[in-house]
């Protein structure tokens, strides 16, 4: 299979950065869409260039490091799926594919396809935990909770910190990210105590870090590889509204 | 120097609180001039750095993604074991406890398997507090299912994603220590060197790997919690920057290596289907609950799956054991899987893989049934594979997946230099020769979570009365001019191969030689091959791009330089062993239907290797069962 | 001021154009009757609007919440742009959301040229007096069925008024919904059900509105 890459090359955060193409031969099918780059920067090696670097890890879809924008899409053509999990059977040979880095103002470059997502760790320390010392917990069934209460909670806890809700979004809003841990935790009854602070805490950061407000596109859920609902972010809505009015 | 284990004394039951009855504790005030170094923010990381911060601890934690998050315990699906007894099933702490070092066939010392056993119970409410969305029945409590052929259900998990949920589950209570200033996080920092003065552990050296920059960190104690190594073979589940280079350096500074060949190789993962492949992808185990497993009776039969008729296939599994079948553990079902493709019974375009099969069940049970179950598995597989495994068979094949290795430790988790820690998948603990499923999730966390906490302090109240070298101690220069000349040589070679090239040439030769089954000569061979590509590597790599900048392609080569040293070892230590006993099996010591032979008499001891200049001095920690009668496992 | 807070006066302001827009409608669907009944009773209610002083309060409210929903959507928009970073040079946006979602600004730019020449035509006619004097009908009441019926009869006005009802279907059909979002509804099935509710809205809005002065022009 052969196909034509076209992209992003920028040397580091300061630097300009332009597209570069690149044919390629040699490729299956049964590669995955990270295989084929790794397979090009093999290429480029031997020719004595630099490699291009992006982010990866897991490869099976779960950690939520790798993520690009390929052929106007994040994360590639297909919904709810990681660039890892993406194969060259998707593409069609002599194809010419274009990859980009993830853009927003509060995802900046590092280098070529890679972004820097320090933001959504920004995020997540202002609240997105239980505050209670390792050693203190009480018997773990003393709690009990309905299994709808802890299903819905880890529908959204399953998100995988990708960034591609932000890379979509026409805004740049980060408010899938937020809402999806701000819900995993306040539906939770060890969540209660802290509920308030941390709704208000983690949405505060997210418009520190220049993130955009949400408008509904909804481009987020699509892209989503967790299948985390927009309904999420209305979720936080309604405990903003009512923590506002009601304190 | 001699191992000591410092196994408490006192029965079985009542070690480990006697043990933190009588160590030494520091006061809150000199805790805040104690500076910890760790080393890695997966569960075992994260769990101690956010843990050591809140009883006081300066701490500063290193990671090589680009956040905490990402760490590879993230991958785990299956679930965490705890002898809770929810189930009311008799399970017990006792039960788990001789589980575990049943699975494990007797090669991990009864004082720690009990005290994993011991703390399994309080861990799951530990992560319930932090606000893990464990599964739970209608009413409430929480749920739990059976895993990897053990009688009780013991296993509590929160869909399939449990790894997942437990690591953001550590890293929410490090972003909240981040906050408060307690632990300084470095994302992207990969540690390279230790650095060991006076014989304690003081530092380490690390590179930046955003901008290139090598830097120093000066501490009273240094703690590794790196994860595991399998990646030393190419092709695992693990995830590809997975690596062995921090324990590596320590072993070659003077931490000893506890049974280094040790690796789990996992029979339910996705087969390679192309050389450029990059990793194995794992399909949840519970599969094997329903499918059934097996090969054309033909040799190279090239039919399709579905036109072999019944009679011409084998259904090995069922056939070898007849009591357990397709549910028979890990290790024998990986060997056994081995066993018919090298026979040449495999399946699949590389003639690597066997059948995983759902027709009977979905015959039997309705596809609705089948698909309730295991919806989010097949359309893994059709995502990866592009196949309907409704329609048509799962192809699957073992993967490597655990190192039941890595560095020696004490019952306080120190390796052999004072002051170095190793916590979690890199050291040599609980798992013995075979690591039960779910095991794993657990003895990560309680080693951050729970012991280090209670241990480190046994040292460090000796070093409060030291004063803390500097960064520019000769030590510290000495190091990181090691690791700058290293990085420069490899720069420097500007050959003809990639790392990668050598990356799989290393990988087929330990998948080949040191995997699913061993042999003297094929060891003995093995290391030979691996020292020529040792010399290879050292003349033939080609790595571009410069040190001072972001360069994943110099990342690969450090790491790999790391591999191949350490598979030298794992090779050496798999030759050495002249038994069969867990995952390590050695062709020469087998019953005439093919199982294991363990030989209690000769190598009842762990091998704990020392590093000698380049070669290898082997010490053995014997082990002792007071309480236990090693039995023999049979699955038949 | 935090970002909840001028979303949500753009959802709130937007709700309140809503339900002024249903009121609106429904009141022009007279001008669809026979032309005797159709000018007493719409000139008729048209002097009643302008003398409550319940309606006066009301009209402020419409007009402040037009002013807040224009100069909001401005802020709020130049905000995200801010926020986004360099464009991307391929952007299949289409393929992960509705085209109208994407282009709020801009349908709302259409809506409101519309809604200034829409006062131009009328409100500064019959409320402010300036241009061409109004009539009285019969009754006494300003004719404001002959102002509307002598602009329909021009095919220009026809035509700006009808086509531009569809930018102001699409933007209903997104605005409603997520305005409802916006201010904290969340229930999973009701949001299907809001869905389905908000372009049924949409479309009876943007049909009913352009239909109006397409009849009035056959009559
Ligand atoms: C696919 C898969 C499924 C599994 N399923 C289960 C299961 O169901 N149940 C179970 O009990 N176990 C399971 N396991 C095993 C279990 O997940 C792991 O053993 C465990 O999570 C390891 O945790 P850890 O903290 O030791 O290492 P990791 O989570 O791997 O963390 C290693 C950390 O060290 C850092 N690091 C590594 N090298 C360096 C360096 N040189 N410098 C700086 N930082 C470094 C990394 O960045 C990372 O933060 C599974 C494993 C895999 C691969
Ligand atoms: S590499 Fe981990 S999600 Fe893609």
């Amino acid at each position: 299979m052969k196909i034509t890459f076209k992209i992003w090359r920028q040397e580091g955060a300061n630097s300009e950065g332009s597209f570069k193409t690149y044919d390629i031969d040699g490729l299956t099918e049964d590669m995955s869409f990270l295989e084929a780059l790794d397979h090009l920067n093999e290429r480029l090696v031997l020719k004595g260039e630099k490699v291009v670097a992006f982010d990866h890890d897991c490869r099976e879809g779960i950690c939520g490091q790798c993520g690009v924008f390929i052929n106007g899409r994040a994360h590639g053509p297909h919904d709810h799926m990681t660039t890892c999990q993406l194969h060259m059977r998707s593409f069609k040979d002599g194809e010419t594919i274009v990859v980009e880095p993830y853009r927003a103002g509060a995802f900046p470059v590092v280098k070529d396809l890679v972004v820097d997502r320090t933001a959504f760790d920004r995020i997540i320390e202002q609240g997105a935990y239980i505050t209670a010392k390792t050693g203190t917990a009480a018997e773990a069934n003393a709690i009990l909770i309905p299994k709808e209460v802890a299903d819905n909670s880890m529908d959204v806890a399953a998100c995988i910190g990708c960034g591609a809700c932000v890379a979509t979004c026409k805004n740049a809003s980060a408010a899938l990210f937020t809402s999806a841990k701000i819900n995993h935790l306040n539906k939770l009854p060890q969540g209660q105590p802290e509920a308030h602070r941390r709704l208000v805490g983690m949405t505060d950061q997210m418009a520190i870090e220049n993130f955009g407000s949400c408008t509904f596109t909804a481009a987020c859920e699509v892209e989503c590889p967790a299948e985390i609902s927009i309904s999420s972010i209305a979720e936080m809505n309604a405990r903003y509204v009512k923590a506002k009015l009601f304190g | 120097m001699t191992l000591d284990s410092k196994i408490p004394a006192g029965r079985l039951e009542d070690k480990w609180t006697s043990y933190q009855a009588k160590s030494h504790l520091i006061n809150p005030a000199n805790k805040k001039k104690l500076n910890i170094l760790v080393v890695g923010s997966g569960l075992a990381g994260a769990g101690a750095a956010a843990t050591l911060a809140e009883l006081g601890y300066q701490v500063q934690c290193f990671c090589y993604q680009d956040s905490p998050r990402r760490a590879h315990s993230v991958a785990a699906q299956g679930g965490i074991n705890a002898a809770k007894n929810y189930q009311h099933d008799g399970d017990s702490v006792w039960r788990m406890f001789y589980d575990t070092l049943k699975g494990g066939d007797f090669r991990s010392r009864e004082a720690n398997t009990y005290r994993l056993a011991e703390l399994s119970a309080p861990l799951i409410d530990h992560f319930v507090q932090q606000g893990v969305p464990f599964a739970r029945e209608y009413g409430g409590v929480l749920a739990n299912r059976s895993f990897g052929g053990v009688q009780v259900q013991r296993t509590f998990y929160a869909r399939g994603q449990t790894g997942q949920q437990l690591l953001l589950a550590a890293y929410s209570q490090l972003s909240k220590m981040i906050r408060a200033k307690k632990v300084a996080m470095f994302a992207r920092h990969e540690v390279l060197d230790i650095v060991v003065i006076q014989g304690k552990a003081k530092g380490v050296i690390a590179r930046d790997l955003a901008t290139g920059e090598i830097k120093r960190f000066a501490a009273d104690a240094v703690v590794l919690a790196t994860g595991g190594y399998s990646r030393v073979f190419r092709l695992s589940t693990l995830a590809i920057g997975c690596n062995g280079s921090a324990i590596w350096k320590a072993h070659k500074r003077g931490a000893y290596f506890a049974a280094p060949s040790f690796t789990q190789i996992h029979p339910t993962a996705l087969p390679q289907t192309s050389e450029s492949q990059s990793k194995l992808t794992l399909m949840s185990e519970s599969l094997r609950n329903d499918g059934r497993i097996w090969v054309p009776k033909k040799k190279d039969d090239n039919r399709q799956a579905k036109d072999i008729p019944e009679e011409e296939r084998d259904y090995y599994l069922e056939r070898r054991y007849p009591s357990f079948g397709n549910l028979a553990p890990r290790d024998i079902a990986s060997r056994a899987a081995k066993e018919r493709i090298d026979a040449g019974y495999g399946v699949g375009q590389l003639k690597n893989a066997v059948y995983l099969d759902f027709k009977h069940a979905i015959n039997k049970l309705g596809k609705d049934v089948i698909q309730d179950k295991y919806g989010n598995l097949f359309s893994m597989y059709e995502k990866i594979t592009g196949i309907n495994a409704y329609e048509e068979p799962m192809k699957i094949s073992p993967a490597a997946h655990f190192s039941m290795g890595g560095l020696w430790v004490d019952y306080e988790l120190m390796t052999s230099i004072p002051g170095l820690y190793a916590i979690g998948e890199c050291n040599y603990s609980d798992h013995g020769a075979n690591r039960l499923g779910a095991n794993s999730l657990l003895q990560t966390s309680i080693d951050g979570y729970f012991i280090l906490p209670n241990t480190i302090n046994n040292y460090l109240e000796g070093e409060l009365k030291e004063t803390r070298p500097d960064v520019n101690h000769p030590e510290f220069v000495k190091v990181e001019d090691e690791v700058k000349s290293q990085i420069g040589k490899i720069l420097a070679i500007n050959g003809h191969r990639t790392t990668d090239d050598f990356h799989r040439e290393l990988g087929k030769v330990m998948w080949q030689e040191c995997a699913m089954s061993r042999n003297k000569k094929g060891l003995e061979k093995a290391i030979l091959q691996i020292k020529e590509i040792k010399d290879a590597f050292w003349k033939e790599v080609k790595v571009t791009g410069h040190d001072n900048e972001m360069n994943p392609e110099l990342e690969k080569a450090l790491r790999l330089a790391d591999f191949i040293e350490l598979a030298i070892l794992m090779c050496t230590d798999a030759l050495e062993r002249n038994e069969s006993c867990g995952a390590h099996f050695r062709e020469e010591y087998q019953t005439e239907d093919g199982e294991a032979m363990r030989n209690d008499e000769d190598y009842k001891y762990v091998s704990v290797w020392e590093y000698d200049a380049g070669d290898f001095k082997l010490h053995k920690e014997v082990l002792e069962f007071e309480y236990v009668q090693p039995t023999v496992r049979s699955y038949k | 001021m935090s970002m909840f807070f001028r979303k949500s006066i753009l959802a709130a302001t937007g709700l309140f154009l809503c339900i002024f827009l249903l009121v609106h409608l429904s009141a022009n669907a007279l001008l669809l009757l026979p032309e005797t009944t159709a000018r007493g009773l719409y000139n008729g209610y048209s002097t009643t609007l302008r003398e409550s002083l319940v309606i006066k309060i009301v009209a402020y409210l419409l007009y402040l919440s037009l002013i807040f929903h224009v100069v909001y959507a401005g802020i709020v928009t130049y905000k995200n742009r801010q926020s986004k970073g360099n464009p991307y040079v391929m952007n299949h946006k289409t393929e992960t959301s509705t085209w109208a979602s994407q282009n709020m600004g801009v349908l709302g730019m259409l809506i409101l040229i519309f809604i200034v020449v829409h006062l131009v035509n009328f409100w500064a006619r019959v409320k402010l007096g300036i241009g061409e004097t109004v009539r009285t009908d019969v009754a006494g009441n300003l004719d404001v069925y002959e102002v509307t019926y002598t602009l329909f009869h021009n095919i220009y006005y026809v035509l700006f008024y009808s086509v531009l009802m569809l930018p102001l279907g699409f933007h209903l059909h997104h605005g409603l919904q997520s305005a409802f979002k916006t201010l904290g509804f969340y229930h999973k099935k009701g949001l299907a059900v809001l869905a389905k509710i908000s372009l049924i809205y949409a479309i009876i809005m943007s049909v009913g509105f352009a239909i109006i002065p397409i009849i009035v022009y056959f009559k």
